[in-house]
């Protein structure tokens, strides 16, 4: 941390994207269209596992204003994959759950196009289909890629049948702590599907140029990611491929991975007009990137006086028909299990298990809820049993400075004691379980965690215009966090000037430098590391130049107030700018970051992808809340978040991230799940895919703590998955303190409660 | 699809229109249930009649009785000075449809009409023994609100038959109504289980549920155990209304959870009655 007062970041300032949002003039991916565009449609399975006997298209071609139909036959059979490459653009004579797509239709409106594929004809052949996970590990069980093993994948990940990836962390002597435990606890947990829920539903627009380039705006969190992938499944150079993000209406994850894009782009290349394909909610529940559902095990040893001795556990994670980041999320899962514990003896896995249900992807903070749901409520059911106060137990096993991570990692910049102890001041802790209102028990609730900034390198150009405003052109896209206005100010910091100075422009792969992308709670840290860089290139730049027609040595020279001073010379940086341009080209420079990986011990570790997490942050959430005792109706009355977040660019926008995290993961604790009944959704609407609204909301407050992290901008850590990680245990063990009623599996209905308290459900609710 | 629009200016010519065109139009109010419908394929109408500008909006009163026009909307009954207080109940039940947006603009004559077992302001009505008033080609003609519901999305409403007014007497000033709902989230949600009930002081007992059978039903042996016996059977009502009523599993909520809220909100809302009741009567 710089010892100065800073100016611009640490400040509550408005961002620099907000105007043209709040007045809807900003142009999102969905709102974008083409002159001549077409309307493009997808035909989707009605099967969850069937062999496509005949697929006749015929009819749909036929309908006037129909211009293309694609399916299997009518483009290469490439497959594509993050870990696997086990999926195809459509289904290759069989598929593998019912909404995978079969065909698609290009037409001059969407009503025509809709009727072209209603008029496609597929004949099936139904095959053995495997819908829950844990048959899926049976021997026998049908096998949902009968060819897994001729797939390409990356070499990390251990796959077997349905096993799509299995990894495994461990450290001391399992049996022996076991052993030498007072006492020992098993106990299992289940999560659901959720949806992340951006407000604006996967959108695209292809279309190719005169020099056969095919330019796809879309709204992908990933647009260098996006790049590669078409080019991969166009068969073209990547070169080929340019990627535009005019916006993006939120992502959380679920915009990662490819929607609609490549079917925009073959459908464009097929019919020669520009197509437009967005997803509607029906889609959206039944074949985009929902969270995956879990069944965690945990059986744990403790000593009489509650300290972990020795922990086993296992997630299974269910990724649904294809694996995409299931075997790295299951294997994140682990870290989510260990930390933020001191345990000597544990050893956990992770498997990722293929079913004839919808793909799965990396919902914001992938793992963390579910695994966290099952530690900080099996946290509870120890101490409670021990008779030991929870917050008191957690206290007398969280990491401290110096510890080894589960890998064998150092910890530092170690926060976790003051989280608890700041969010438990805050809700009242001492008394656990006051006095509800007529009919209504009460009752408080902890939990905790920690969480990875997700690392990668991030690019960055910055050029100083000749009218003292400064450019930033970044790779990374502004999800709506307002991480680019946090990397923003941190750039107006180190070039000392004013935010409203900085304009930043949309990501366009043939222009932008590369970045990682908008994931895993990077962007402002890792793109406000690389303005970093970036300001201190300019400053060289700057004082190579004046230095000599100053005549005064390089490194008196600063910058401050929009002005380039060296004792009594100044000049307005617009001049400088306008100097340079003059005599060099102007003031432009290429920031990088990447952050360094931890030193572990690969010992502890098997077939993980990722085995220490970089700059880690710690919170903890409690949370009070009134249950009535007959509905089983929740109302949250209270709920505090206190978050590490190393260094506070703009408070205003970390309590944004805050706020909304809290409302993810209320809405995957209480209400939210897609539910299959086999291989069918039940609720692919959202009248039954119930998110919470603004009555469901408590005020949330905010504790924001600044302990620097080593590697982050003036310390900060990554801020935006974290908060929606702690509230599924963090409610539970408040229904459970309020209750009695303790409900293992998300989500936690009103109606799990009242039938558990009504006698008439079994344990589990 | 696609379907063209019309505008008529009188009630009479929006019932000729709609006896050309037959099934093949439909009248529409608000339109938050029939876009939806037209939306998910489940209706494809060629016409849609807009009832908006035949003055069915009005909410009125005379000595003896409410009128709501069925174009009234739900925000315009939540704000009705003559149902803030005996009449409470159609107020709460308005409140809670939908959101801001669905209430500015959903109608309580499409709220019947559509006939759903879930419309939340259905069960107040039936408790108030509300009568329907139609007109259609051959005139008008009214029945009771309870005869009119046949089951989940019919009604005996001819195609060509308007919905115009929805009409109940004025209770006396020993009364009092309530009405809850019950489901998974605090807005935008379509009720699990609602109840509505309405009370007179030594008098007569009125209770109804929503979606816990094929349409929204009042259940008379609860009705009737209240008027027997009044404040000290309200338990015992609700175990009854829930013997009554025919709840189905579905994606919402469970068989056994609905019967469970049906006697829990059945109790709840006759107690609220015979507090109100107190309150405004001490
Ligand atoms: C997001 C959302 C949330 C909702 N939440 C709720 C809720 O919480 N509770 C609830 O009860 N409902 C809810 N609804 C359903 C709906 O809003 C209500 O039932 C509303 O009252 C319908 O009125 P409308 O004017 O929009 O009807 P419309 O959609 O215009 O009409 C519905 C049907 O009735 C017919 N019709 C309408 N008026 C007449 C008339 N005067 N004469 C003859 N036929 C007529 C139409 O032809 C159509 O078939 C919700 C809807 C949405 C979209």
């Amino acid at each position: 941390m710089s010892s100065y007062e800073r100016r611009v970041a640490g400040k509550r300032l408005p961002r620099i994207d907000g105007i043209g949002k709040v007045t809807g003039k900003h142009v999102y991916a969905a709102d974008f269209a083409l002159p001549g565009m077409l309307f493009g449609k997808i035909l989707r399975s009605s099967e969850a596992h069937a062999r496509i006997r005949r697929l006749d298209v015929a009819r749909a071609l036929a309908l006037p204003g129909v211009r293309t139909v694609l399916g299997a036959g009518d483009i290469p059979q490439i497959r594509f994959g993050t870990a696997i490459k086990d999926r195809t653009m459509f289904a290759q004579g069989e598929v593998r759950f019912r909404g995978e797509a079969i065909a698609a239709v290009a037409a001059t409106s969407l009503e025509v196009a809709e009727a072209a594929v209603r008029a496609i004809e597929v004949e099936y052949e139904p095959l053995p289909a495997v819908f829950d996970p844990e048959e899926a590990l049976l021997p026998g069980a049908p096998l949902v890629h009968a060819g897994w093993s001729d797939y390409q994948a990356l070499p990390v990940f251990d796959r077997e049948g349905n096993i799509s990836g299995r990894s495994a962390i461990g450290d001391g002597d399992l049996e022996a702590g076991f052993a030498q435990s007072y006492r020992i606890y098993e106990h299992r947990f289940t999560t659901q599907h959720v949806h992340p829920g951006y407000t604006e539903p996967r959108a695209a627009v292809a279309s190719w140029d005169g020099n056969g380039d095919v330019i796809v705006w879309s709204n992908t969190q990933l647009p260098f990611d996006m790049k590669n992938m078409l080019a991969e499944v166009l068969d073209l150079p990547a070169s080929k491929v340019r990627v535009i993000v005019p916006g993006i209406g939120g992502g959380f994850g679920g915009k990662l991975r490819v929607g609609v894009e490549h079917y925009a782009a073959w459908l464009a290349r097929k019919s020669r007009r520009p197509v437009k394909l967005i997803t509607t909610s029906e889609e959206e529940l039944t074949d985009a990137y929902p969270r995956q559902p879990t069944i965690v095990t945990l059986k744990t040893g403790v000593t009489r006086d509650g300290r972990l001795l020795a922990r086993q556990g296992r997630v299974i994670l269910d990724c649904g028909a294809f694996a995409n980041s299931g075997p790295a999320t299951a294997a994140i899962a682990l870290q989510v299990l260990a930390g933020p514990y001191r345990t000597p003896h544990l050893a956990f896995e992770g498997i990722a298990v293929y079913t004839n249900k919808g793909a799965t992807g990396s919902f914001r903070a992938p793992a963390g809820p579910m695994a966290n749901f099952a530690v900080e409520s099996q946290i509870d059911l120890i101490a409670d049993d021990l008779g030991i106060d929870p917050l008191e137990f957690r206290l007398r096993n969280v990491y401290r400075e110096g510890d080894k991570g589960p890998a064998g990692e150092t910890l530092a910049s170690v926060s976790i004691e003051e989280c608890l102890r700041r969010a438990a001041d805050s809700i009242g802790w001492s008394e656990r379980k006051p006095l509800g209102k007529k009919g209504h028990s009460r009752g408080k609730g902890i939990a905790c965690s920690w969480w990875l900034t997700t690392g990668g390198s991030s690019g960055v150009y910055v050029r100083i215009n000749p009218d003292g405003t400064v450019t930033l052109v970044s790779g990374a896209v502004e999800l709506g966090s307002g991480a680019i206005t946090g990397a923003a100010q941190i750039l107006a910091e180190e070039l000392g000037v004013e935010l409203a100075q900085i304009n930043a422009t949309d990501v366009d792969t043939h222009v932008s430098p590369y970045d990682y992308g908008a994931q895993g709670s990077r962007t402002a840290f890792s793109v406000g590391n690389a303005c970093i860089a970036a300001a201190r290139d300019l400053k060289r730049q700057i004082g190579a130049l004046l230095a000599g027609q100053w005549n005064v040595p390089a490194d008196s020279i600063r910058l401050e107030a929009g002005s380039v001073v060296s004792g009594e010379k100044r000049m307005s940086l617009a001049d400088v700018a306008a100097l340079s341009q003059r005599s060099g080209g102007g003031l432009i420079s290429h920031g990088t970051a990447i952050q360094p990986m931890p030193v572990f011990d690969p010992n502890r570790v098997r077939h993980h992808p990722l085995p220490a997490w970089t700059s880690h942050s710690f919170h903890a959430h409690a949370v009070e809340l009134s249950v009535d005792q007959v509905t089983g109706e929740v109302s949250i009355d209270r709920y505090v978040v206190a978050q590490d977040v190393g260094y506070a660019i703009n408070p205003t926008y970390i309590e944004g991230q805050i706020e909304g995290g809290v409302a993810q993961g209320i809405g995957q604790t209480l209400s939210e799940e897609i539910v299959y009944d086999g291989g069918r959704v039940l609720n692919a609407n959202l009248t039954d895919y119930k998110m919470p609204t603004m009555m469901d909301m408590p005020r949330v407050e905010c504790i924001l703590i600044e302990k620097p992290s080593v590697n982050g901008p003036y310390g900060a850590k990554g801020v935006g998955e974290p908060p929606c990680i702690q509230p599924p245990a963090a409610i539970a063990n408040a229904v459970a303190a309020a209750t009695g009623v303790r409900v293992q599996s998300l989500p936690i209905t009103a109606e799990k409660i009242a039938l558990r308290l009504a006698g008439k459900a079994g344990k589990d609710g | 699809m696609g379907f063209s629009f019309h505008r008529p200016d009188t009630i009479d010519a929006a019932i000729s229109f709609a006896g050309v065109h037959g099934e093949d139009a439909r009248f529409i109010a608000g339109g938050t249930d029939l876009i939806i419908q037209i939306n998910r394929r489940r209706l494809a109408p060629r016409h849609l009649i807009s009832l908006a500008g035949l003055g069915l909006d009005r909410i009125s009163e005379t000595s003896g009785e409410y009128v709501i026009g069925a174009m009234a909307t739900h925000d315009a009954v939540v704000t009705y000075p003559g149902f803030q207080h005996e009449l409470i109940a159609l107020a709460e039940a308005s409140a809670v449809i939908g959101g801001r947006q669905v209430r500015n603009i959903a109608t309580v004559g499409g709220n019947i009409v559509n006939a759903s077992p879930a419309a939340d302001l259905v069960p107040v009505l039936l408790t108030l023994d509300a009568v329907v008033e139609l007109r259609g080609p051959a005139g008008a003609r009214s029945l009771p609100l309870d005869r009119f519901l046949v089951e989940r999305g019919r009604t005996v409403r001819r195609p060509d038959e308007i919905l115009t007014s929805v009409r109940f007497a004025k209770p006396p000033t020993a009364s009092a109504t309530a009405f809850l709902k019950a489901g998974r989230r605090k807005a935008m949600e379509i009720s699990v289980i609602c109840v509505a009930a309405h009370l007179v002081r030594g008098g007569k007992a009125r209770i109804a549920v929503g979606a816990a059978a094929s349409r929204t039903v009042r259940v008379r042996d609860a009705e009737a155990l209240v008027e027997r016996q009044g404040a000290g059977a309200f338990h015992e009502a609700g175990r009854l209304a829930a013997a009554e009523v025919t709840p189905i599993d579905d994606v919402r909520a469970s068989a056994r959870y609905r019967d469970l809220l049906v006697a829990a909100l059945v109790e709840r809302a006759l107690a609220s009655c015979a507090e109100r009741i107190g309150k405004a009567n001490p």
